[in-house]
This record gives structure tokens, C-alpha cells and sequence, in this order.
């Protein structure tokens, strides 16, 4: 069971990693193809505000073709791959009733996403 | 300079940072905070708040390798993480309201001790803790790891003033941009009496975390320009895939000594501006 269990917590952490990783650099490969095409004159805003906000602000540009929001979309990908990581961890540890460090893994995630939020005031 | 060439010279920066992060194990944020205040000029909270996201850049990029080898003691990252992330909340918390010359000298001064800790001998697996502290017990910290196809279990010692340690890592790790990795393996190597992989991989586990604590706060208050951090974040996981397929024929030893050097020119320069020199 605890050997399928690190089996499982292995392919699942390779796979968040690959895929953060893959889409981060599409994402901003694809921020500065858009970003050279209109012309080096072309600055991308700087997002700010709350995480939520910057979420949905990302989302409405990425339609309009904006290169900040692809941009974005690569650093919020960045930005969430150690919660991601973390979380999974969680969810393993529930399955394998290591209720500690389930606590522990909720300690630092509330830390992370505390760190998220606190900086929209 | 144009948004153009920022942009390849970010790109270049944070291929050299991936790279050199990579072979020599000292952090990214040690050239990408210098770049980006020293040579783009950058204020202090926007190269800080960019290097951050390099910094999740690097352990990102670096932690597949260790996937599977027993070198990244979780259990021990995420306990230890709770010291780093609660310090890093307070570093972020306070960051805006210090100084920039103020932060100029603190970089100065651990730039100029990470250089100094590339000169020293690391302990290399030499006699482990013979047995967990009472903590480590609690907390199970204890594991095993791979060592010429072997599995090989050790004890972890020094539980208390380690994460203490961490706690000071995290706070400086939020409000410099950089990983303090090197404070990390440190507690980790002389207190914790861990084998120096578990220290480095675990290390890099836990820099990613403590960067996140404190990235969404730079994030939130505008700090974070995507035209800077995006290309920092493509030339950070390049560099460390270059840099790790370059470490076993380089001579790492040598570039780390090298790096340091440069580092501390570096560092007397950050010194000086920090004291309005």
C-alpha cells in the first residue's frame, strides 16, 4: 500500500512539474511572439490588485490576444506550481491517513495562500 | 534601453542564472537581483519581486531530477516550510516600508557570505547524526535515500535550531528575491548532520514554497512586470536544463570558486550603493 502510495505521489508530482513547466513556457513564448509582432513600442501592462482580480483581468485580455495576458498566464502558472505541488502532497497523505502531515501540509498551504492574498490591501 | 532589448538581456540574465544555479548551487536571485537593479536599474521591490518567480523558476525546473531518488525528504521540507513560509510572510509584509539602501547593504552582506560558504568544505555524507532528536521522532523526519543503487537511511539531529534558521531564510528570502538556499543547506548540512543531497534537493523543494509566500504579494502590489518576469522564468528553466546536463562534465568545483569571485565584486558594489557611495 505504501509503496503504491510513493508510486502514485511520484507520477502525480512529475506530472504538475512537466505540465507547469510546458505550459509557463508556451504561454510566455507565445506572450512575446504576440509582443514582437505588434512592434517593439508595444509595453504590456503591469497587473495589480488582488490575485482574484489579476485571475480575471488575465482571462478577458487572453481573448483579445493581449500579450500581457499570455504573459501572465505563464507567471500565475509559476506562481501556483508549489501550491499545486503541495496540495497534492495533501491529498496523498488523506489517502494514506498520515493525518500529521496532512495538518502540516495545511499549516503551510494556509501560509502560501495567506502570502497569496495579503498583498491586495 | 528599449522594452526589446530589456527583454533579451532579462533572457540572457536569466539563462546565466538558471545555469549557474544549476552547476554551482548557489541561487539565481544572486544575479538576477544585481541585473536587474544594477545594470536595467529597476527599483529594489520590482527586481525583487521578479527574482522571486525566478526563484520558483529554479526549483521547478530543477526538482524532476530528484523525483524518485529519496534525496527530497518531504515530510522534512514541509516541517521545516512552516519556519520558512511564516518568515517570508513577515519579510513580504514589511518589504515595501524598509529602505532601499537599507536593502542594497543586507544583499551586499549575503551575497558576500554565500561567497565566502563556496569556499568552505561541505561535510559530504561524512558521519550522519547517530540518532533522532526527540523532534525528529515526532515528526518522523528521519528517511533514506539512494546511494550507488543502495538504499541508505539516516538521522536527523538539530531539529530546533534548524528551524529557527529557517525562519530567518524565509524572512530574507521575501525581502531580497532570492531562494537563501544557502542558509537552507547550511542548517540542513551542519545541523541537521543530513547527506548534502538530501540537503540540496530538499532545499530546492522548499525555495519554491517560500518564494510563492511572498511572490503573490509583489504580485498584487504591481510590482511584477510581465515583460521582465516572463523572459526571467524562460531563461531560468532553460539555463537549469543546460546546467544540468552540463554537471557531470564541467568542473563544478572551479565555476562555483569562479562564480564566487565575481559575486563578491558584485556584492562590494551592491555595499557601496547601499552606502550612498
Amino acid at each position: 500500500m505504501t509503496a503504491k502510495l510513493d508510486s502514485q505521489r511520484r507520477l502525480i508530482n512529475l506530472w504538475i512539474l512537466r505540465t507547469s513547466i510546458g505550459l509557463s513556457l508556451v504561454s510566455i513564448l507565445a506572450g512575446l511572439g504576440v509582443f514582437l509582432a505588434k512592434g517593439a513600442d508595444y509595453a504590456p501592462h503591469t497587473p495589480s490588485g488582488s490575485i482574484a482580480a489579476i485571475i480575471v483581468d488575465v482571462c478577458q485580455e487572453a481573448s483579445s490576444l493581449h500579450a500581457s495576458a499570455f504573459l501572465d498566464i505563464g507567471v500565475l502558472v509559476m506562481l501556483f506550481t508549489p501550491l499545486a505541488r503541495l496540495l497534492s502532497g495533501v491529498v496523498v497523505n488523506i489517502r494514506s491517513r498520515d493525518w500529521l502531515y496532512v495538518a502540516v501540509g495545511l499549516l503551510v498551504a494556509g501560509l502560501v495562500l495567506t502570502g497569496l492574498i495579503s498583498g491586495q490591501g | 534601453m528599449s522594452p526589446l532589448l530589456t527583454v533579451l538581456v532579462v533572457l540572457l540574465g536569466g539563462l546565466v542564472a538558471g545555469a549557474i544555479g544549476s552547476l554551482t548551487g548557489l541561487g539565481g536571485g544572486l544575479v538576477i537581483v544585481p541585473l536587474l537593479t544594477l545594470v536595467l536599474h529597476l527599483p529594489v521591490p520590482e527586481a525583487v519581486g521578479v527574482s522571486l518567480f525566478g526563484v520558483i523558476a529554479t526549483s521547478t525546473g530543477a526538482a524532476p531530477r530528484f523525483v524518485g531518488t529519496g534525496y527530497n525528504n518531504v515530510r522534512l521540507g514541509l516541517f521545516l516550510q512552516v519556519a520558512a513560509s511564516s518568515g517570508a510572510l513577515v519579510g513580504a509584509l514589511i518589504s515595501h516600508k524598509v529602505p532601499a539602501r537599507l536593502l542594497f547593504l543586507i544583499f551586499g552582506i549575503v551575497m558576500l557570505y554565500s561567497a565566502v560558504m563556496s569556499f568552505m568544505p561541505t561535510q559530504h555524507d561524512a558521519a550522519g547524526a547517530p540518532e533522532d532528536s526527540p523532534l525528529a521522532k515526532r515528526f518522523r523526519l528521519g528517511s533514506r535515500y539512494q546511494r550507488d543503487g543502495q538504499w541508505v537511511e539516516y538521522k536527523v539531529a538539530g531539529v530546533a535550531p534548524a528551524f529557527g534558521i529557517m525562519v530567518g531564510a524565509g524572512f530574507l528570502s521575501a525581502l531580497l528575491g532570492i531562494g537563501s538556499g544557502v542558509f537552507k543547506v547550511l542548517a540542513m548540512d551542519r545541523l541537521m548532520r543530513l547527506p548534502f543531497k538530501v540537503s540540496t534537493a530538499t532545499s530546492n523543494f522548499m525555495i519554491g514554497m517560500t518564494a510563492a509566500t511572498s511572490a503573490g504579494y509583489y504580485l498584487s502590489h504591481g510590482d511584477v512586470s510581465p515583460l521582465v518576469a516572463g523572459p526571467v522564468i524562460v531563461g531560468v528553466l532553460a539555463g537549469a536544463y543546460i546546467g544540468g546536463h552540463w554537471m557531470t562534465v564541467l568542473p563544478v568545483k572551479t565555476l562555483r570558486r569562479i562564480f564566487a569571485v565575481v559575486l563578491s565584486f558584485v556584492a562590494v558594489d551592491m555595499l557601496l550603493k547601499g552606502l550612498g557611495a
